[in-house]
């Protein structure tokens, strides 16, 4: 498929990232919008599209992107929320771009608003009840810690790999003014390494701090950007999506996710092998996450993760720039808007907008989304998204 | 009773809702009886393992319930130090992912086994922890 570069994203915005701060998931969600009309002079009514992730704070409720495009004053032609978690905004951004190729909209908000460290999550239901809870795994970081020990098992696991991810985003997030306050902290390897176990071999600073947050970016075509005079614009040039990756297989490795799908469609949509990645935006609930994702994406070989890790520059300085802003391990996460944390702080980067941790080439960028936990799987929703300048 | 005031309140351990997102009550009531249950797909000869309303193998509904071996090997596990709501009092508990012979994973404790101690690949046998009157639920053993 020939490079696309006829629908944009001309604007971002984000709040800081806090816990418990009380706000709601409308209020936070009302500050990104105004941040992106003040970035980019679109006056309200050009915006007839909105894309709304689901959230942990107001999912009970069945009218939430209504119910917001209403608290917003938006109203739209085209409306659509995403249920896939941590992968709702990548996938928001290309369904967007599909309803404006399809002429359904033109200039749509892709925004993730959530307060779940505030107000008391919903409960998911399913199988749970009866099959995970009675037994006691630790939700994600149970889930997790199963993942690490059967990714041991198979390939071996350097933990100082892991202590440098964790490491190089805290120095990240330390850059990073909308960084929840309870973060801002360095960080060592050793800290890592010493941090007490959740659910074995999984640490406490292998995993995410639940906060509340927003941020979102605005669509729109190429055409349009144009005519209303907008200067900044990057391009979703590549993109791969899967859920639910080997559902019907019972015996597949956990340690094999839908990113080895999702990571290659994206790369040959836009024409990139991995080596031409500048930055690198992946979705970390956990660090494992991280590793997984590079040999998965084909920055290096199944097994070979720590080896890459402990031999690439990760820094904003660095070959591969990782998650510049601190990532959602480090920045915090915003709920189930953590999706669009990495992303906005791509698009920030590629508009030379990210101060003192600004990368000198970024020409382009690689996000990733991960969204809900199966049953004895890994991760339901893995999705890759490329952005070029 | 004053003094239970100033006990620490004793943990709530979840127990099973059946019959809630697809009718488990089959499980349930064999469980009781010591038997582990799983869900066969009578088009494509596959078991299947979370119970569901049809087959994941082939999309039809030609399922039945039929007794497994009990028989598997730890996949995964994990030593559980911080608990799932509930089970504050059991901590460290191990859960597992036990690959069956039948060729499902499930997920359950690991008991009469140290944590140090669990292997991945280490054979285990069906065993049950008797959570109320009502459920008995399957977990673990090394075999």
């Amino acid at each position: 498929m020939a490079k696309k570069k006829d629908v944009a994203i001309v604007g971002y915005g984000e709040t800081p990232i806090v816990l418990r701060g009380g706000r709601s998931s409308y209020d936070l969600a009302s500050e990104v919008l105004e941040q992106i009309l003040n970035q980019t002079g679109v006056e309200k009514s050009e915006i007839d599209g909105i894309c709304v992730s689901e959230t942990m704070s107001e999912t009970s409720n069945p009218f939430w992107a209504v119910f917001l495009a209403e608290h917003l004053g938006l109203q739209t032609n085209w409306t659509q929320i995403n249920g896939m978690g941590g992968a709702s905004t990548a996938a928001g951004i290309i369904r967007a771009a599909s309803a404006i190729r399809d002429g359904l909209c033109t200039t749509v908000l892709v925004v993730a608003s959530d307060a779940q460290s505030s107000y008391p999550p919903t409960e998911q239901g399913g199988p749970r009840w009866e099959f995970q809870y009675p037994v006691g795994l630790r939700g994600p970081t149970g889930v997790f810690g199963m993942l690490m020990q059967r990714y041991e098992h198979q390939y071996g696991l350097k933990y100082e790999a892991l202590a440098k991810l964790a490491v190089t985003q805290r120095n990240h997030g330390l850059m990073n003014p909308n960084a929840t306050a309870k973060l801002k902290a360095p960080l060592t390897e050793k800290e890592y390494l010493d941090s007490k176990f959740v659910s074995t071999p999984l640490r406490v600073l292998d995993s995410v701090m639940v906060c509340d947050g927003a941020n979102g970016v605005l669509v729109t075509s190429t055409e349009n950007a144009k005519r209303l005079g907008l200067k900044k614009a990057v391009y979703p040039v590549g993109y791969g999506e899967v859920t639910n990756y080997k559902v019907d297989d019972l015996l597949a490795d956990i340690t094999e996710s839908g990113f080895t799908v999702a990571g290659p469609r994206a790369l040959a949509q836009a024409g990139m092998t991995p080596q031409d990645v500048r930055m690198f935006h992946p979705y970390d609930d956990f660090l494992i996450a991280i590793m997984l994702q590079l040999e998965q994406i084909g920055f290096c070989g199944k097994g070979e993760g720590s080896d890459f890790i402990l031999n690439t520059d990760l820094s904003h300085k660095g070959k591969l720039p990782l998650n510049t802003g601190g990532g959602q391990i480090s920045a915090g996460q915003p709920g189930l808007a953590g999706g669009g944390l990495n992303l906005v702080e791509a698009v920030r980067q590629m508009f030379g907008e990210a101060g003192e941790r600004q990368v000198s080439d970024p020409r382009n960028a690689m996000v990733t989304g991960i969204g809900s936990i199966p049953y004895a799987k890994n991760w339901s929703c893995s999705n890759v998204l490329i952005l070029e300048q | 009773m004053s003094e239970a005031k100033t006990e620490p309140k004793k943990p709530v351990r979840p127990l099973p809702r059946p019959d809630i997102y697809t009718k488990t009550t089959p499980f349930w009531e064999a469980a009781n009886e010591g038997k582990l249950l799983l869900q066969y797909c009578k088009d494509s000869g596959k078991y299947q393992w979370f119970p569901r309303a049809g087959s994941i193998h082939s999309g039809k509904r030609n399922i039945e319930w039929r007794q497994a071996s009990g028989r598997g090997t730890v996949y995964s596990y994990t030593v559980s130090v911080a608990a799932w709501p509930g089970h504050e009092d059991r901590v460290p508990y191990i859960c597992a992912y036990v690959e069956l012979e039948e060729g499902v994973r499930i997920l359950a404790n690991l008991f009469n086994v140290k944590g140090e101690d669990v292997k991945v690949g280490m054979p285990v046998k069906l065993t049950f922890e008797r959570l109320s009157e009502k459920f008995n639920y399957p977990a673990f053993e090394p075999a």
